[in-house]
């Protein structure tokens, strides 16, 4: 699994560079994003709902997300 | 420098007669009421009439106001004066932050927020409990359904946030304790006006050797300003509402059609002069300079623009985009060019900021 370390950097940084690296990937790929911004989790709940994408929060920092759509 | 023409913050100028009073009131309004001298007869009597106006536009007796400075201490007296030792805070995952960290000294339940803003009624509580409920939130101007959480809770002790609705929402039937911004009617900031509605439920939280009437001797040139502001509110605030909510639908359509644009709340249910909205992979506070160049001031709840880079704890309650977020306030003055000039400023920013 690719991994996007966005560790010290500032919303909404970590959800850009995600963004970038989900619309290379096909539905059913998934991509690990380390980020310790504060605004990284609320902001994944949002940009799943809006995307079709889903995530798993693995630990304080670190999130699976699931390419579900082809959008 | 480019010079602000239009103000969308919620901040905004005095009402203007309120402005007016305001001098002469620092001129006649400057003894203390509570002495015995001709100066302070007529304090007295200014301090009364400024009472008796407030009191009368927000349909509540004059014995049950009290005004306290700043308005956050509000939060504090009314929501803690309403504790019994068994008493359990139940308060919403959107109230101020006021409400927080009075719920951190107390056993506490927070009731959480659905998409649209909305909290979800809890399971019925001991009736010793105490609710607090915001009626509109300060960011989304989501509006809450307060007479069915009421309902819902059973608690016989309430305490209504009404500092950003004001006037322009209905108040809830029943409620214990009620705390109202001067600044939601165009009065002086800071200006809190507390109504103890039943005051056998009330015990004053802060030290004090005098059970009676609590009285935080608020500056009482601020207090006739805020009480001529508010008179003359009430007689606009029908036409505000109506002209706001023109404006801010005209503002949410032309929001909607950008890509991925998340409005807060629908405008249905939402203060009609108050628009929360974040658009996806833009940075707020350059989002907010972008405008500010353009000549119009707007707020943000985007962790960038925080001064401790926490995101909206309202906006992640509701599960809305907490970056590249603008608040935008229609005040009554705000003009149809300015909401032009605003929307297309918003819609070329973001474009830019995207690329």
């Amino acid at each position: 699994m690719k991994e996007i370390d966005a560790r010290g950097l500032r919303c909404p940084q970590p959800i850009i560079e995600l963004g970038k690296e989900v619309s290379f990937m096909h539905a059913g790929d998934q991509v690990m994003l380390h980020s310790d911004d504060p605004a990284t989790e609320p902001d994944l709940v949002a940009w799943s709902r809006m995307t079709g994408n889903v995530f798993d929060k693995k630990s304080k920092d670190s999130f699976v997300i699931t390419k579900l759509s082809e959008r | 420098m480019v010079r602000v023409t239009g103000n969308f913050q919620s901040e905004s100028p005095l009402h203007p007669k309120a402005f007016d009073v305001l001098h002469a009131a620092f001129d006649s309004g400057w003894a203390d009421a509570a002495k015995l001298s001709q100066s302070s007869a007529k304090a007295r009597q200014l301090k009364n009439n400024a009472l008796e106006s407030i009191a009368s536009a927000l349909s509540v007796g004059v014995d049950s106001i009290v005004p306290v400075l700043p308005t956050s201490l509000g939060y504090f007296l009314g929501i803690q004066g309403l504790f019994l030792d068994s008493s359990t805070l139940i308060h919403g995952a959107t109230d101020r932050k006021d409400v927080f960290a009075i719920a951190a000294k107390n056993p506490h339940q927070v009731l959480i927020s659905a998409l649209d803003g909305k909290l979800i009624p809890a399971d019925a509580a001991a009736k010793e409990s105490v609710l607090a409920l915001q009626i509109a939130n300060a960011e989304t101007g989501v509006i809450q359904e307060c007479d069915a959480i009421i309902a819902s809770t059973q608690s016989e002790r309430i305490f209504l946030d009404a500092t950003s609705s004001g006037i322009r929402v209905p108040v809830a039937n029943q409620f214990s304790t009620a705390l109202f911004d001067s600044k939601s009617w165009y009065g002086p900031a800071e200006i809190g006006i507390l109504v103890l509605k039943k005051p056998s439920q009330w015990s004053n939280p802060l030290p004090h050797l005098n059970a009676a009437h609590p009285n935080f001797d608020v500056s009482l040139p601020l207090l006739l300003a805020s009480a001529v502001a508010l008179e003359n509110f009430a007689t606009e605030v029908e036409t505000a509402n109506t002209q706001a909510r023109k404006y801010n639908h005209e503002l949410r359509s032309a929001f909607s059609q950008v890509k991925d644009a998340d409005i807060a709340g629908p405008l249905d249910s939402s203060l009609a002069h108050m628009l929360s909205v974040s658009f996806l992979n833009c940075n707020g506070e350059e989002l907010l300079r972008a405008i500010q160049n353009d000549g119009y001031s707007v707020d943000s709840g985007s962790a960038c623009t925080a001064d401790d880079l926490q995101p909206s704890h309202v906006l992640a309650a509701m599960g809305v985009l907490t970056h590249g977020n603008i608040r935008i306030t229609i005040h009554p003055d705000t003009t149809k060019a300015e909401i032009d000039g605003l929307c297309a400023s918003v819609i070329k920013s973001v474009s830019g900021l995207r690329q």
